[in-house]
């Protein structure tokens, strides 16, 4: 799989796509942060809670776009027909799956080292200069960029994983917008108590940013591996027993 | 004379053709490619319907039918891409999934457009090249050989039709394979381009290697190959020697209407 796994992350490497994306979400992370921590009142930045509100868009875009990423790496190969070349090259096509799970989830811990290491230090920065206290202590000056970036390894192969069983690339994006900005908001404000265990969800409770909403970290990474898992293998059995497009 | 068109007529063709198509000293060796009863179906519709016919080494072989008649799905059932409903397709004995180094046995081009378009020739090539992992000089050598090296740093994008043509024959070309199976590879060739690729599949098959080309285009087939297989509608009508088809005065052009004429009525 060593060969097919340098294939992969050539492919990563050798279009603008990924720095497209990577761009994207810095512009998506500094709007966001900087709206919520420079127009907030005050009152409402002034407990760790409330800082949550600034800080939790780097995990939130970080693992959008590695499941983006993920999704790119299977359907941006049917829409443009490379997948044939691909398993023509490898026939079997589990190693071709299993290549693109880690090197997805690998760009994946890029954007979510990016997005989180950006929010945190925009987000502190700019609430120091209105001369709010940042409430974040050490610990989570540990766990929200490990969080984030853990977050964004194992949203890769859930897009990916999409990807593959829903082929469209348009669709698979479009599908995981939705679910994350849309569908689990529903279910987080009208179901809390089944909402909480969403993938998003799950993705955001690693973080350890808001603990009385979300599950505990440990909970929510055990979770979030199980999806991903989940998502990766329903991904690659369409994949191999599908004919190929 | 009038040819009949069941398929009973056509399995007669084929086995009359078979014993001048295979020379004594190749029969005893397997065929680089064997298709048994293939049959592949879709909901109601059967693309490929009960063929069976098998390609001797060192042969150029012509896969001839209108659009649609099932070429391309018989030739992405050979390469695993597509899973037969029922029979079987082997190469080199066994089913492509199932060979042990794929790309330095068979090259294959199904599509012209087969590229990411942003990014260039040459990492379209490393990517498969690592994949296969074959030594990146031969990246070079496949370039030069199709002669895209002075664009191989060019955003396939920015490509012509006839250079993509051959950014995918050098594609397959890469594991320098012994058998090559081509879908319309003359399609956006000009005629110094046609020239060059008659010439090419010419000197690869005096090399004992084997080629097997699906086309529409008759006289581009006529010149290069010299076994011809004529599908229509899923069913292989005819299979043999270019010299035998054409051996009462018939073109190729008139064997061919008269057969997939009769299917169409």
């Amino acid at each position: 799989m060593t060969a097919q796994l340098r294939s992969e992350l050539l492919k990563h490497r050798s279009t603008f796509t990924n720095l497209g994306l990577l761009l994207a979400m810095l512009a998506l992370v500094l709007l966001a942060v900087l709206l919520h921590a420079l127009s907030l009142p005050a009152d409402r930045l002034d407990s760790a809670s409330n800082q949550v509100q600034v800080f939790r868009f780097g995990p939130l875009l970080g693992a959008l776009f590695a499941g983006l990423v993920g999704a790119l790496s299977i359907t941006g190969e049917i829409r443009h027909g490379t997948i044939r070349p691909t398993f023509l090259m490898t026939p079997r096509r589990e190693r071709v799956v299993a290549a693109k799970i880690v090197a997805s989830g690998l760009v994946g811990i890029v954007f979510g080292l990016v997005a989180v290491g950006v929010a945190v230090g925009v987000g502190s920065v700019a609430l120091a200069a209105r001369g709010i206290p940042v409430t974040l202590d050490g610990g989570d000056y540990i766990l929200m960029p490990a969080g984030g970036i853990a977050a964004a390894a194992l949203w890769a192969p859930i897009g990916l994983g999409l990807g593959a069983l829903l082929r469209n690339q348009v669709a698979t994006l479009v599908a995981i917008f939705l679910w994350l900005f849309f569908i689990e908001n529903l279910f987080l404000d009208f179901v809390p108590g089944a909402g909480r265990f969403a993938p998003g969800a799950a993705a955001a409770a690693i973080t350890g940013l808001d603990p009385d909403r979300l599950l505990a970290p440990s909970l929510g990474a055990l979770l979030l591996a199980l999806y991903a898992a989940a998502a990766a293998a329903a991904g690659a059995i369409a994949t191999l027993r599908r004919d190929v497009p | 004379m009038p040819i009949r068109r069941d398929r009973d007529a056509a399995r007669n063709v084929d086995e009359q053709a078979r014993p001048a198509l295979v020379p004594a000293d190749a029969r005893a060796r397997d065929p680089v490619v064997t298709a048994s009863s293939l049959t592949k179906g879709y909901g109601d519709v059967v693309a490929v319907d009960d063929v069976t016919f098998s390609l001797e080494a060192g042969t150029v072989t012509g896969f001839l039918g209108p659009n649609g008649a099932g070429k391309t799905t018989t030739l992405r059932l050979l390469l695993g891409l597509a899973e037969p409903t029922a029979g079987e397709a082997l190469v080199f004995g066994r089913r492509y999934r199932e060979l042990d180094d794929p790309a330095r046995r068979v090259g294959a081009v199904l599509e012209s457009n087969d590229f990411h378009p942003g990014r260039c020739g040459r990492d379209h090539l490393r990517t498969l090249a690592l994949a296969a992992e074959i030594p990146r000089a031969r990246v070079e050598e496949v370039l030069e050989l199709v002669e895209l090296e002075p664009v191989a740093a060019r955003r396939v994008k920015t490509y012509s039709l006839g250079m993509r043509q051959r950014l995918g024959l050098a594609g397959a070309l890469l594991g320098d394979p012994e058998l090559l199976i081509l879908d319309e590879p003359a399609n956006g060739l000009d005629p110094a381009g046609v020239h060059w690729l008659r010439g090419f599949l010419r000197h690869f098959a005096e090399q004992g290697r084997t080629v097997l080309v699906a086309s529409h285009v008759l006289a581009e087939v006529a010149q290069t190959v010299e076994k011809v297989m004529i599908i229509d509608r899923g069913r292989l009508l005819t299979s043999g020697p270019l010299a035998d088809l054409t051996e009462r005065g018939q073109t190729l052009e008139q064997v061919y209407l008269e057969l997939t004429a009769g299917e169409a009525s």
